[in-house]
């Protein structure tokens, strides 16, 4: 059997995932499937209101209710911080609908839920402050006192001249776009189980993306050594970018531990849901765009306004990922960026699917169409004359040294029918485009982004496989047993996946920044060859040949020269493991990508080796007399670098369309005095199976050099394009542009009305 | 209030006490260890918690224990042999209709009570019997693909019986 | 989200249902799917001390044509079943399609046609766990004196849902509502009350034990027409149902009944005048559709604008008298 050159056996075949059977027959243990001898349930008790003064916290009925094992509040919890500006259990002041204020723990849910309800938290509203903009104004209430503004951190990024490219342009545009605030909507609701019953040790059950951010985290606050925090994700429900780190519950539930001496759970209710977690704020984006008349892109200039919510989390980041963004897709000759992060007394948010980039890109994408339609030329064409190629350097540094963005852009075009339907379909159906770019891993969390792998082989050939990359469904972990059976020349089901838990797990990132296939692909890869090192010493002696002459290959060694003797993997596993002078197969691998950070006064540099393109083409129908979208058909395009497995491929090309469709068409969290009036899977209305479109997936493989056999991310990348490419066909179909996501009905029929084309109801 | 009732699930009959207000989900994970059946929203809105009674896919965390004794209760745990897979469980896996899995349980259990009465459904038939699911990570087109998987799968499988 | 403590009651007879109810007048809810009133009970909305379990109860999961030919369903009589019986397919079939629409088919495999026919109103300030609600003080429906949705209102604009309430005004269909020792049957649009906080005539000791469907002596057809925003398990944005008795264009008669607008369906009846004076024609569907328009009245910003709700009501008429007119297709749901 001979090896065709360029040939793999193993990657590129569509696997189903290796836990499958696990998952569908309900053996996958998630959190809350967790029992532990002598556990309590805890409660939170969450502030009501807004914004407010407590005036008392009296636990005394709640402490003398039988069942309860512990009540924690302030008194208990201090000055203990859950962030950089939130007090775990607040004292003083609270700052939004559901913050935490105490907690109890009990024998049963029904006891700890009575209990929370004996607490009585006396206190004196204070008004709320409910907008960027009012959050702004001169007399507006400061959130946080010790600050001299509700600003909550500013960036600006200027790369190139701006003021130079603008004065060239021969046409500028400047625009507003809104993208309101909206939620995550896992499957898995929130939920942790700590045990801290004795006092050098926390064990804690919970979903998340990272085990090393809340590992490290939970280590500093409870100053403890790393070593005392075990973390167990055994399996999470949903992660899209919103489980990186520890929330209050996480803290809340340890402190019940510690002071019951018992495991505590917490498992949030349908109702806390919507409170205790959410995506992104409000964002306003006023955008300014230079171009010259045949449309070659000159200069963006963005100004966004950003709600944090009552307490920094994450969006600080989102702001600067939305900074670099807008440079990163097409070619420009300078980018400004100015971002303000607000504090209001809405919920603190956090990442959601698509970190922010997926608004940014719907104001562009959306702007990009509007600049389409003043110079008449076709959107389609404006974007492959402006697209980045490899080895591209935008303005900021950031480098690409593969690139699938105009093969993206033009396959979703030509597979989509795209010259015969734009401007050619009936009216009230559109059709439309959308791009985008993402960085797969890198350097700015920390000063490294590294990821290590164990691999251990057994005498019978098969593998252990030790990874600290957490698989929240996208399959990492099926990606990473196929990246190891091809190293190995054995198949992915040879292959055991051991993750989950810090104690045994190797030292790694996390599932975060969609650095899971590129960067703990690496190291696995290097683990891999190094335990093939090892088997090869025993094989090529067997067969007479230098070790470097050896083919490893569904589950058989031989020589290159001479294929037709042949060693199963097995026995060359056995004869290494069983030699005279004793031998083991384990093999150890890291990866690092050998880039740095941006520099912090510049903003320059490329943080990461990798980037990941996409197009997608939306085509939808527009009911003018209900403003009911829909979704017809996407056409979708990503460039992976090389599809490790291309049935995990399009299962995250299809989850992402999902939510993307449900962040342009669906989904928001409708405010009114800092409280979501819709906090339901009814009332939020995510799309479900009726509304799905018809899927065509084109998988683009450019092959990328430091990815592991070329492959790049699809973890956020996809849905960058979808937002866009489905406002942009809504905007087609009605022929008035949409400047607030979600289109919903009532916008659209707003946005029919002001076109002043369709009147309602006329036949 | 609490009542000693018996529950047939998955054939085997357990006799259990209850309390009158707990649901069929609380018994089934807590006092059963059938916790398979997940716990998702509680309130009748995500389809997690799907078990099959009486040859109907309903809601465990709608239902009182209490209401179900003397019904007939597949849960997923029921559905698999010691040797295979259900084959709505097989074309799951192989269309790679399932990521994360939390909501896997209840959306196989929905199918399978969808092609038990209706052998071979048409796209509308699989919308409307998984409209009350609700998957977040998939987007639902595989899962629709891995229903008519199983479809082919249960025919081929009764073809050579 | 988890229930509170109750008593539970399983009677074996509609009399012993009855009895309990009147015992515990008050203090008691019937339970029969469970798919609405659980769910109140779960976010605090309602702390009956006894449940009486009557889903099982023979006399209350019946289907039958009386010597009369009206039609006579048991309220206890599960929605999927009745989605799928011929005999109502074949009599009002306008009330299968409404039937079919609701929620999703695990939910229409627990409930039942009385549950839907009672379903509870809803609004974004009464259908949160008591947490939310703790924000605000009590309003019409939770035993305060205010309306959170319309402000300075003086009732509760909680909005009606049911999906089968238009169709069975429109069908001309009669309650039955039985207490300890009594029986009362009144026309289903008398059984609605224009209060979101008490939106039927049940007084706590009455059970709505059956539904009575005039298909004896009545001619003409019914169409029902729901448009949610999304296709499956969502309540309506805006539903109709119309009842039309004539010879071709002409119309004798003309029932249109438009819910999920209101606390109670609105029947529109300047606009079915319109019809009976014009008859049936592109024209007078146009002249109808305005005139339901402005024969609204005031309505609430509930779930969406005033606005957004006559649009669609203009919108609903239109349409479902175009499906008189239309050679009438397999009954579907509108598809977008």
């Amino acid at each position: 059997m001979t090896k065709r050159p360029g040939r793999f056996s193993v990657i590129g075949t569509r696997r189903p995932r290796l836990d499958g059977p696990l998952k569908v027959t309900g053996r996958s243990q998630f959190t809350d499937d967790i029992v532990l001898p002598g556990m309590l349930h805890g409660k939170i008790v969450r502030s009501p209101i807004a914004r407010g003064r407590i005036l008392n916290i009296d636990t005394a009925r709640a402490e003398r209710l039988p069942g309860v094992k512990a009540v924690l509040t302030h008194r208990d919890a201090g000055d203990f911080m859950a962030g950089p500006d939130l007090f775990l259990l607040k004292q003083e002041q609270v700052n939004f609908f559901g913050d935490e204020v105490a907690a109890v723990a009990a024998i049963d849910e029904d006891t700890a839920a009575e209990a929370a309800e004996l607490i009585t938290v006396e206190y004196e509203p204070l008004p709320p402050v409910l907008s960027v903009q009012q959050a702004l104004t001169a007399d507006a209430p400061l959130i946080h006192t010790y600050q001299d503004s509700n600003q909550a951190d500013e960036i600006r990024m200027d790369f190139g001249d701006a003021d130079k490219a603008f004065r060239e342009a021969e046409h500028v545009r400047t625009d507003t776009f809104t993208v309101h605030p909206n939620h995550s909507c896992y499957s898995e609701h929130h939920v942790v189980l700590a045990d801290y019953s004795l006092p050098d040790k926390l064990t804690i059950w919970t979903p998340i993306q990272s085990s090393l951010f809340i590992q490290m985290n939970m280590a500093f606050k409870f100053g403890l050594p790393v070593s005392s925090i075990r973390i167990m994700n055994l399996n999470t429900g949903g992660a899209f970018c919103g489980r990186g780190g520890e929330k209050p519950h996480h803290y809340i539930a340890a402190l019940l531990s510690r002071k019951a001496g018992k495991p505590v759970k917490i498992q949030c209710t349908a109702a806390e849901e919507f409170l205790v977690y959410r995506g992104g704020g409000t964002h306003t984006f006023t955008l300014k765009t230079g171009v010259m008349q045949d449309g070659t892109l000159k200069a963006v200039d963005t100004d966004l306004l950003l709600d944090c919510g009552a307490y920094m989390d994450t969006q600080f980041i989102v702001l600067r990922f939305i900074g670099f963004s807008q440079q990163m897709l097409y070619k420009l000759d300078a980018s400004r960026f100015r971002g303000q992060l607000v504090y209001t007394n809405n919920p603190p948010y956090v990442f959601h699917h698509g970190t922010g980039m997926v608004a940014l890109r719907f104001a562009l994408g959306s702007q990009l169409d509007l600049i389409a339609c003043d110079l008449d030329i076709d959107p389609v064409e404006l974007r492959v004359k402006n697209a980045v190629d490899k080895n591209y350097t935008t303005p900021s540094k950031i480098h690409y040294a593969s690139c699938g963005l105009k093969e993206c852009i033009k396959k979703a075009a030509s597979k989509s029918g795209w010259k015969k339907k734009y401007k050619k379909l009936p009216p009230l159906q559109g059709i439309g485009i959308g791009c985008g770019v993402i960085r797969s891993g890198g350097k700015g969390m920390m000063d490294h982004d590294t990821s290590a792998a164990v691999i251990n082989v057994g005498e019978d050939g098969k593998a252990t496989l030790f990874t600290g990359l957490p698989d929240m469904g996208q399959g990492s972990h099926t990606a990473m047993a196929m990246i190891a059976a091809e190293t190995l020349g054995i198949l992915p089901e040879d292959i055991r996946v051991i993750a989950g838990d810090t104690d045994v797990a190797p030292f790694d990132m996390g599932a975060i920044a969609q650095r899971g296939t590129f960067t703990t692909g690496n190291a696995v890869k290097q683990a891999s060859l190094d335990a093939r090192r090892q088997i090869a010493k025993a094989a090529a002696a067997q067969l007479g040949v230098k070790p470097t002459q050896l083919v490893f290959n569904n589950r058989s060694v031989y020589a290159r020269e001479a294929p037709d003797r042949t060693i199963p993997f097995e026995d060359a596993a056995y004869s290494t493991l069983h030699s005279i002078e004793g031998r083991y197969v384990t093999g150890k691998g890291f990866y690092n990508p050998p880039t740095q950070a941006v520099d912090t006064q510049t903003m320059q540099g490329n943080p990461a080796l990798a980037y990941s393109f996409g197009a997608q083409v939306a085509e939808v129908e527009v009911d003018p007399e209900t403003g009911i979208v829909k979704l017809l058909k996407m056409t979708v395009a990503h460039d992976v670098g090389r599809a490790i497995n291309p049935l995990a491929v399009e299962g995250q090309l299809d989850g992402q369309v999902f939510s993307g469709m449900g962040q342009a068409l669906f989904e928001e969290c409708i405010m009114q005095d800092g409280q979501t009036l819709n906090p339901t899977f009814l009332d939020y209305r995510l799309p479900r199976t009726f509304e799905i479109p018809e899927m065509k997936h084109i998988i683009v493989e450019s092959i990328d050099p430091y990815g592991p056999f070329g492959a790049k991310e699809v973890g956020q990348g996809p849905i960058q394009c979808t937002t866009q490419a489905i406002a942009n066909a809504v905007s087609n179909a009605i022929g008035y542009p949409l400047t607030e996501l979600p289109i919903t009905p009532e916008r659209v029929l707003a946005a029919l009305r002001q076109s002043g084309e369709i009147a309602i109801l006329k036949d | 209030m609490k009542k000693i009732i018996t529950l047939e699930v998955n054939g085997d009959l357990h006799e259990v006490a209850v309390a009158v207000h707990q649901t069929l989900l609380e018994v089934l994970r807590d006092k059963l260890g059938l916790t398979g059946t997940k716990r998702g929203c509680a309130v009748g809105t995500c389809g997690v918690c799907t078990v099959i009674i009486d040859g109907k896919a309903m809601l465990a965390c709608l239902l009182l224990a209490v209401e179900c004794q003397g019904r007939s209760i597949t849960t997923i745990e029921g559905i698999s042999s010691a040797d295979e897979l259900h084959p709505v469980q097989q074309a799951f896996v192989d269309q790679g209709a399932i990521q994360c899995g939390f909501c896997t349980p209840g959306i196989v259990m929905t199918s399978k009570a969808l092609l038990d009465k209706t052998p071979r459904p048409d796209d509308e038939q699989i919308r409307e019997a998984l409209a009350g699911t609700f998957c977040r990570c998939t987007g639902h087109i595989k899962i629709m693909e891995a229903v008519k998987t199983a479809s082919q799968y249960e025919r081929a499988e009764k073809k050579s019986d | 989200m988890r229930l509170l403590r109750f008593e539970h009651f399983k009677p074996s007879s509609l009399e012993e249902a009855l009895t309990a109810m009147q015992e515990s007048a008050g203090n008691v809810r019937v339970l029969a799917g469970g798919t609405d009133l659980l769910v109140n009970m779960k976010c605090g909305l309602e702390q009956p001390g006894l449940i009486v379990s009557i889903g099982s109860l023979p006399e209350l999961n019946t289907i039958a044509e009386d010597p009369s030919g009206d039609l006579r369903i048991g309220a206890g009589m599960n929605l999927s079943e009745l989605a799928e019986n011929s005999l109502l397919a074949a009599k009002a079939p306008a009330l299968r399609d409404a039937i079919k629409s609701i929620a999703s088919q695990h939910i229409r495999n627990m409930a039942t046609l009385g549950g839907n026919v009672c379903l509870d109103t809803r609004c974004w300030y009464y259908n949160q766990s008591k947490l939310w609600r703790a924000s605000r003080p009590a309003c019409y429906k939770t035993g305060g004196d205010q309306c959170h949705a319309t402000r300075g209102s003086e009732r509760c604009h909680a909005i009606n849902s049911a999906d089968t309430a238009p169709a069975l005004i429109a069908l001309g269909a009669q309650v039955v509502v039985q207490k300890k020792g009594s029986q009362r049957q009144i026309p289903a649009e008398d059984f609605y009350r224009d209060h979101g906080a008490r939106h039927t005539v049940l007084e706590p000791d009455e059970l709505l034990s059956g539904l009575v469907i005039p298909c004896g002596n009545e001619t003409g057809k019914t169409h029902f027409l729901k448009i949610s925003r999304r296709q499956g398990i969502d309540f309506a944005l805006g539903s109709i149902a119309a009842h039309l008795a004539g010879n071709g264009s002409t119309c004798h008669s003309a029932r249109l009944v438009i819910g999920s607008l209101g606390s109670a369906p609105i029947v529109l009846e300047k606009t079915a005048q319109v019809l009976v004076e014009a008859g049936l024609s592109q024209e007078s569907i146009q002249a109808a559709a305005e005139a339901a328009r402005s024969e609204l009245g005031v309505l609430t910003t509930l779930f969406s604008s005033a606005g957004y709700k006559r649009d669609l009501a203009q919108v609903l008429v239109k349409r479902v008298l175009h499906s008189f007119i239309k050679k009438p297709t397999t009954q579907k749901r509108t598809r977008r």
